[in-house]
């Protein structure tokens, strides 16, 4: 669950992932691909579709990274930014998002509580998340879930708590202008 | 486009960045987000900022353990590792290049192993050419029939400029082979006074030219991918 844990020994795989080492690719699959898997499941709810999805990540992975730059990114960041967008161009080539059932905003409970035996930055920077999170109007932050967690698109979110369109646009526009000046607060 | 502010102060590109990073962008709003990423370093930092913002929520995913045939099926795909000691093998261009491109030589080589109908004598010479991690083709030379062919792995088509072949030999001065598709892959015959000029370490380019080739028989246009030819 943490996902700085193991930073140092992913930045100097991928490292060596980017002069073609192939067990240096297996050192980063051991180290972060239940997280990734996680992920890919999260969105697309099904298995097969997560497999493939996940063997694509670790393709983007071997072919990309002399693209991470250390210095700028946390590796997990970098493999969680290629994973969803990789479940999502999937979730979008094939149907629309798999959880659809309707959000109710007054029972948006979180997925887990991460435990909290973590490094101390990655909880911290979890905390702050979820304290700005918290800020929210409880609406903005389902809307926001459904749209992370469950790769909903606008109009799947905007059906699901059973608003227009456009008000939905708002609202996570809305949302996002908060989180951001919590975040950078 | 600029930079344009909406009702709430906050510039539309803010908010595009945020709005894909989220993940709530489908059909042409996602790709036109995505394009512009690869095409906008400002974009793409905004972007990089959003995700890093968003990724401790990652934590709350459950940890699920892929089953051991993803593995397997990656080990399968990744080109196999080099026993040979030149460098060459260890350029990341060159791997990705053939990576990507894997089952197009595959199939070249079987077919020139069913043309020949027996083991070639001469090991073949190929060439991963690559341009900054963006532009790529796999070359392979056929010796016995005196063909190149060049296989695209990662490069975007140009309406008004076509990619050119350029063989550069020891004595720097480059000689048109011909052009190539960016969609797909292309044989083209070596002029029979080149072939003593196709040897290991001799250089392949490819430069961007007007429709129909370089008017002048020399490269014009800039150049986006180049590797030295080795034996396989």
């Amino acid at each position: 669950m943490n996902l700085d844990a193991n930073r140092g020994l992913i930045v100097a795989a991928l490292s060596r992932v980017r002069s073609g080492d192939r067990s240096a690719l297996h050192t980063v699959y051991r180290l972060t691909s239940a997280k990734l898997f996680g992920v890919c499941l999260r969105i697309l709810g099904e298995r097969n579709e997560a497999e493939d999805v996940l063997q694509e990540v670790y393709m983007t992975v071997w072919r990309k990274a002399a693209d991470f730059d250390p210095d700028r990114s946390s590796p997990m960041t970098w493999l969680i930014a290629i994973t969803r967008n990789r479940a999502i161009d999937r979730l979008r080539a094939t149907r629309r998002s798999r959880r659809m059932e309707p959000i109710d905003a007054a029972n948006d409970i979180a997925d887990a509580t991460p435990s909290a035996d973590h490094a101390m930055e990655s909880m911290q920077k979890y905390e702050r998340l979820h304290g700005c999170l918290d800020g929210l109007a409880a609406h903005e932050r389902a809307a926001l879930r459904g749209a992370y967690f469950d790769g909903n698109t606008y109009e799947d979110l905007a059906a699901r708590m059973s608003v227009p369109l456009g008000t939905m646009k708002s609202w996570i526009r809305r949302a996002m202008i908060k989180l951001k000046a919590c975040l950078e607060a | 486009m600029s930079d344009t502010l909406d009702d709430s102060g906050v510039p539309d590109r803010e908010l595009l960045a945020a709005e894909l990073v989220l993940g709530v962008l489908a059909g042409s709003e996602r790709a036109a987000a995505l394009r512009l990423v690869e095409r906008d370093s400002h974009f793409a930092a905004l972007v990089a900022d959003w995700e890093e913002k968003l990724t401790p929520w990652a934590a709350e995913i459950e940890d699920i353990a892929a089953p051991p045939q993803v593995w397997d099926r990656i080990a399968a795909a990744l080109p196999a590792q080099a026993a040979a000691s030149a460098g060459w093998w260890q350029n990341l261009a060159f791997w990705r290049g053939l990576s990507l491109a894997t089952s197009a030589l595959a199939a070249l080589c079987i077919g020139a192993l069913v043309y020949l109908g027996t083991v070639p004598q001469k090991a073949p010479l190929v060439a991963g050419l690559d341009g900054g991690g963006q532009h790529h083709f796999v070359a392979t030379i056929d010796m016995a029939r005196g063909s190149i062919a060049v296989v695209p792995a990662a490069v975007s088509a140009d309406a008004t400029r076509v990619p050119e072949l350029w063989l550069i030999p020891a004595d720097g001065k480059p000689r048109s082979l011909g052009l190539l598709r960016a969609d797909r892959a292309v044989s083209i015959t070596i002029p029979p006074n080149l072939m003593g000029q196709i040897v290991s370490n001799a250089v392949l380019a490819v430069s961007l030219e007007p429709l129909g080739g370089s008017p002048t028989g020399q490269p014009t246009g800039p150049v986006i991918a180049s590797g030295r030819l080795t034996t396989l």
